[in-house]
């Protein structure tokens, strides 16, 4: 089946404290598909704040609704101002 | 209070009177506490992955939480297959498990495993507890957790030292249900009363949420032909005219026809499983879909919903069934269409009425739908036994047929039938298994014995890993590459030692005996059940080949391809 090519994405994603935060968003991102590029994450007063680069060729939308379903994760908030990626695969 | 305690609290204000374990080192906190407890009944299994699919089991037939505990290290990894099991077909379940003490975690203890990041993938949430104190809210929380919504394994990983340390928060009130979103579905009648061809295709959200009657009483209002998913077996009542079966890679040809011909796929509760929908390119090519789930993911995951409704299913189905006896379908000839599809197409074939002939698969399962009582609930394990179950046993509700959809898990058979004894005391159990899958967890005989259970153990013996097998022949050009179980145990004396009646059956005038036996008898019964190495199931369609492309017996001989895709 022939892929788009991959596009990168924002992600920010806001999380209430817990011991796995950061692995549960990471291996989601991970096996939807996606690599993340960039990360930036602080855990505020208020719980983790976490804002990622991915990329990837399938749904960003599918993306967002499987990081939703974690438990921790309050809002997510997927920038739909995709950019095409230099490197392809 | 200490932490132990406080978890058997929480099991009883949730009125969990069963829960399936094995002790250890770092839970025997919890087992000491366990001695005292009043209204729990602690089910030892003979290991841990029994343990996980004995919950599941339990789940599964009563729609209650399944509980499964077990120690640190070993104890926790060997629950892995059950838990990744339940969260796969969605099974509500708590798993509670013992982890080495706080101070070291991170050394790596004597039986440490990082349990909270060796199950990230396979629970719909987990906790490791760092304070006793959050006992009482974890456990609240969890315990809802894997109910609502679409439910999922749940797993508290606890330390010793907070099993022993005091509680001293005390429990929240019960968490009420969620309400149910209030969704619009008049944009779905509109492309139901449009459509000229629809087709109900249902999967096993429906009993999950709890919608069995409701999804029967929009069968009958709309009148529509529908089709099953493995999981969504029962759905429809056993007498419904409009089922056309089960669809996908083992479908009937009647159903994965309608499929393919339909403009409307109405699915409810299913989430469009691979080994359902073959080649997705393929799939309902000429179809609008409306989608109806309890999990938002699941829209547009694999195939594009033209109207995607989320919430409570029951409340979902009973506003089309309104809306629809108000205002009735007129795709009568459509309906008519696919029941003469079925007729010609479905699966029921003549069984082979010669007495000395050998036990086809097919034909045993047939007979035992007929003598079984109509409550009896099949438990299977995985395999072409499994498909014959799914294919040829006529179930009535979903929750009497007890298979590993989403993992394919060999060795879930005779846990599951152990988990539904216990939920359904009065009801008939029986495993059906298949050589191979039966060794995989063959130790739960012996719970089978200490609880005197009165499940049926049911073996249809090919001497070899029959779906394996058959896909070798079929697929790669019939270079069979170990798949030989011709020096299995006997199986009779195998469950005698275990001290479980037991009989062998070989030819067709044996079957109907063979299963009044087993039945008849107020107790747990083996029946060993010699079968051709040969039999394949049919029909079938290729991992990753398009539905319509199916094979049947007669185009055996005909595709000897080989392939690099296959899972069995
Ligand atoms: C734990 C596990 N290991 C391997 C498989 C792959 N597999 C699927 S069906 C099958 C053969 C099952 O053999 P048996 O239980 O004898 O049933 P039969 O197909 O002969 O009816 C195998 C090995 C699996 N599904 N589960």
């Amino acid at each position: 089946m022939s892929q788009p090519a991959p596009r990168e994405y924002q992600i920010e994603c806001r999380m209430t404290f817990e011991p796995a935060a950061l692995e549960r968003v990471c291996q989601v991102v991970r096996i939807r598909g996606f690599e993340v590029t960039e990360v930036n994450a602080s855990l505020q007063d208020t719980g983790w704040r976490i804002a990622l680069t991915v990329r990837g060729s399938r749904s960003l939308d599918m993306l967002r609704k499987q990081l939703e379903k974690l438990h921790n994760v309050e809002r997510v908030v997927a920038d739909t101002t995709q950019r095409i990626t230099q490197r392809s695969a | 209070m200490n932490g132990a305690q406080h978890i058997l609290k929480a099991f009883q204000n949730h009125h969990i009177d069963t829960v399936f374990g094995y002790p250890g080192g770092c839970i025997m906190p919890l087992y000491d506490a366990l001695v005292d407890a009043e209204g729990v009944e602690h089910v030892l299994c003979r290991h841990e992955q029994g343990c996980a699919l004995a919950a599941d089991g339990y789940a599964r037939a009563s729609g209650r939480l399944g509980v499964c505990i077990a120690t640190s290290g070993p104890g926790a990894t060997n629950l892995i297959t059950g838990v990744a099991n339940a969260h796969r077909d969605s099974i509500p379940m708590l798993v509670v498990t013992g982890q080495v003490p706080s101070s070291l975690i991170g050394t790596d203890a004597f039986q440490e495993t990082d349990v909270l990041g060796m199950a990230l993938g396979i629970v719909k949430h987990s906790y490791l507890i760092t304070d006793a104190n959050e006992l009482p809210s974890v456990m609240e929380e969890a315990m809802t957790l894997a109910q609502s919504g679409r439910p999922g394994p749940v797993w508290v990983d606890i330390p010793k030292d907070l099993l022993l340390a005091e509680v001293t928060r005390p429990a929240p009130a019960p968490n009420q249900a969620v309400a149910p979103e209030a969704m619009a579905i008049s944009a779905a009648l509109e492309l139901l009363y449009d459509a000229q061809r629809p087709l109900l295709y249902s999967g096993g959200g429906v009993s999950l949420a709890g919608a069995e009657s409701a999804f029967r009483r929009l069968a009958e209002a709309s009148g529509l032909p529908g089709v099953v998913t493995l999981k969504g077996i029962g759905n429809h009542h056993k007498a419904d005219p409009n089922h056309l079966g089960m669809l996908g890679m083992h479908g009937s040809r009647a159903a994965n026809e309608a499929v393919e011909a339909c403009d409307l796929l109405f699915v409810i509760g299913a989430r469009l499983d691979d080994r359902a929908t073959g080649n997705l390119a393929g799939f309902a090519p000429g179809a609008r879909v409306i989608h109806l789930d309890a999990d938002h993911a699941e829209f547009g995951k694999l195939r594009a919903a033209d109207v995607a409704l989320g919430g409570d299913l029951a409340t979902l189905l009973d506003g089309f069934t309104e809306a629809l006896q108000a205002r009735p379908l007129a795709t009568q000839a459509w309906t008519e269409q696919c029941r003469r599809q079925r007729t010609l197409k479905g699966l029921q074939t003549a069984d082979n009425e010669e007495a000395l002939a050998p036990i086809s698969g097919p034909g045993f399962i047939r007979q035992l739908s007929r003598i079984t009582p109509d409550d009896a609930i099949i438990a299977c394990d995985v395999g072409q036994h499994q498909m014959w179950v799914a294919q040829h046993y006529q179930f009535d509700h979903p929750r009497h047929h007890l298979s590993s959809g989403g993992l394919g898990t060999m060795g879930f058979g005779m846990p599951a039938a152990i988990g539904a004894q216990f939920a359904c005391p009065g009801q008939t159990v029986i495993n059906v298994s298949g050589d191979g899958s039966f060794m995989m967890n063959a130790q739960e005989l012996a719970t089978i014995r200490r609880y005197n259970l009165p499940v049926k153990l049911i073996i249809m013996d090919n001497q070899c890993l029959g779906m394996v097998r058959q896909q070798q022949e079929l697929f790669y050009g019939n270079r069979e590459s170990q798949i030989d179980l011709n020096d299995n145990p006997d199986f009779v004396t195998m469950a005698r030692a275990f001290d479980i009646p037991a009989m062998r059956i070989e030819r067709s005038d044996q079957i109907r005996r063979g299963i009044e036996t087993i039945l008849a008898l107020d107790g747990p019964m083996l029946l060993h059940v010699a079968i051709a190495r040969e039999e394949n199931v049919w029909p079938i369609v290729k991992p990753g080949a398009s539905n319509r492309d199916m094979l049947d017996a007669s185009q055996q001989r005909q595709h000897p391809t080989t392939s690099k895709e296959i899972t069995a």
